[in-house]
């Protein structure tokens, strides 16, 4: 699903996000990024966006290499590739069915395709009688609730969370996660990037550590430590 | 496609935003108005000069010795001639008298002159005034015309009068055009700017839409149909007031000086309205175009 080939990218002047990084990661599997601020999460989870592009190296995703994609193709590429972040990032002027339906729009869905997938979905994420509230209407976990179900609304076959509890309280990170898990459960990779220790020695799932740049341990069933 | 959302997010924004949209729309109202008062001040000049132009006339003037039987025979001649509406015979003292009227107030000049010295001449009056040079030509070799030696002189028509008329007009018309240009880049400038302050406060929406994989249109539809809409509804209210001021300016103008070769049904009103209209929607998208362009790289 995930494949990073001697990746490097260097920032200038001379800062590394990442340093010859190898990593793959399976179609199906969930894989917590784990790492200090600055550790490189954050701009693995960029290059995975195409934000920007490596210094050396190639990254594939779902069978595509990213650097040889051409811009015009970068919206399909983001359209297979759901994100949640920790800032949400929804659209405020937005009630929380049309941030959900705009997922959809982009995609060209039709108007009753729509109107039939998003009060399900939003169901799915237990927020089916707030639709027409305004995000800001809504609490810090209502709204991640409403991030993910964005995310998963197009069934992409991958999705990237980049700290989408590090806002939350405990409780309703629990919640987050649960989210997470289902949504992996029905076949979506996931991949998300935290430093809530808690939570990754909870779920025992693949862990990644990176610092400084580098992968310093890869173990499946893994913890924070 | 979805135009149908990109409609509805463009209105949203323009309410949204309605300090900024009114701004726009007040641009693009003032340079439209303009332009349709400039217009609306050159058909009337161009009435004024056709309206001139149709007056115009041929004036020969005969020698003091030619006989009446040598001027009545000119004058056969002349309504011979196929391209003559009208001609008009001024004997030595009707010429006179019409100096003397001119000169009111000061006629004792002319008790300075011994006699009469003014000649007698024909006023000739064209079907069409484009002809004058040439009718007037026939008469330069005429023996009985009062030429001057190697000129003629004795023949005058009012063509210097209506070139200098149009030469002033063709300043007027360069300087409004300069003007509109002016004024059309101004607003093509502030709608652009309006529409950059439009992409930079909704930055994040922005960057969220790339996010979850919006294509450059679909991102730029909206900005590109508040535009058009910005550039469309001041038109709109700049037509209106082109048509209140044709009727109310121009036409008290004629009522107040009638002399003023001025008229309101001189302007082809539904082109002008028609004009303003697209030239101000056609403001409006340009104007969005322009900071899609160079503020939304996406």
């Amino acid at each position: 699903m995930i494949r990073f080939e001697n990746v490097s990218k260097i920032y200038d002047p001379n800062i590394m996000g990442l340093e010859d990084v190898n990593i793959h990661i399976d179609r199906g599997e969930f894989c917590f990024l784990v790492g200090h601020s600055g550790s490189g999460k954050s701009t693995f989870i960029r290059l995975l966006l195409k934000e920007f592009e490596p210094s050396e190296g190639t990254i594939t995703v779902a069978g595509r290499n990213l650097q040889r994609m051409r811009r015009s193709a970068m919206p399909y590429h983001r359209r297979n590739l759901g994100c949640v972040f920790q800032d949400f990032k929804l659209l405020p002027n937005k009630t929380v069915a049309d941030n959900v339906a705009y997922a959809l729009r982009v995609t060209g869905q039709p108007a009753r395709a729509i109107r039939r997938k998003v009060p399900e979905i939003l169901n799915l994420v237990g927020l089916g009688d707030k639709m027409n509230n305004l995000p800001d209407e809504l609490s810090a976990g209502e709204q991640q609730r409403v991030s993910v179900a964005r995310a998963f609304v197009n069934h992409p076959s991958l999705l990237v969370a980049d700290e989408p509890t590090g806002n939350l309280d405990p409780d309703t990170s629990v919640g987050i996660m649960q989210l997470l898990y289902r949504i992996n459960r029905t076949g979506t990779t996931v991949l998300m990037a935290t430093h809530d220790r808690e939570m990754v020695d909870k779920m025992r799932k693949r862990v990644i550590a990176l610092e400084d740049g580098k992968v310093i341990r890869d173990e499946d069933k893994g913890l924070y430590r | 496609m979805n135009f149908k959302f990109f409609f509805h997010e463009a209105f949203n924004s323009l309410v949204r935003n309605w300090v900024m949209s009114m701004a726009a729309i007040v641009t693009v109202l003032v340079s439209m108005f303009v332009l349709g008062l400039g217009l609306i001040i050159f058909f009337n000049f161009q009435h004024a000069i056709s309206d001139l132009r149709n007056k115009l006339e041929v004036e020969v003037f005969i020698k003091n010795t030619a006989s009446p039987d040598e001027i009545n025979g000119l004058g056969d001649q002349i309504r011979a001639m196929p391209e003559v509406k009208d001609v008009n015979f001024v004997s030595k003292d009707e010429a006179l008298d019409r100096l003397r009227g001119s000169l009111k107030g000061h006629e004792d000049v002319l008790d300075a002159l011994s006699g009469n010295p003014l000649p007698p001449s024909y006023e000739i009056t064209l079907q069409d005034p484009s002809k004058i040079e040439e009718v007037a030509s026939r008469f330069y070799d005429n023996p009985i015309v009062d030429n001057s030696p190697n000129t003629h002189d004795g023949v005058k028509t009012g063509g210097e009068t209506s070139d200098r008329v149009l030469r002033v007009t063709t300043i007027f018309l360069i300087g409004g055009a300069g003007f509109v240009m002016l004024l059309t880049v101004a607003s093509v400038l502030l709608i652009s700017n309006t529409t950059r302050l439009s992409i930079f406060a909704r930055r994040r929406e922005v960057e969220i839409m790339r996010l979850v994989g919006a294509t450059n249109w679909f991102i730029r539809w909206p900005f590109v149909l508040e535009g058009v809409f910005t550039g469309m509804v001041g038109a709109l209210a700049a037509s209106m007031l082109v048509i209140i001021a044709n009727r109310f300016i121009i036409e008290g103008v004629v009522n107040k000086m009638p002399f003023l070769p001025f008229n309101a049904e001189a302007v082809p009103m539904f082109w002008l309205v028609l004009l303003v209209v697209i030239g101000g929607t056609l403001l409006g998208s340009v104007g969005s175009g322009l900071a899609l362009r160079r503020f939304l790289k996406i």
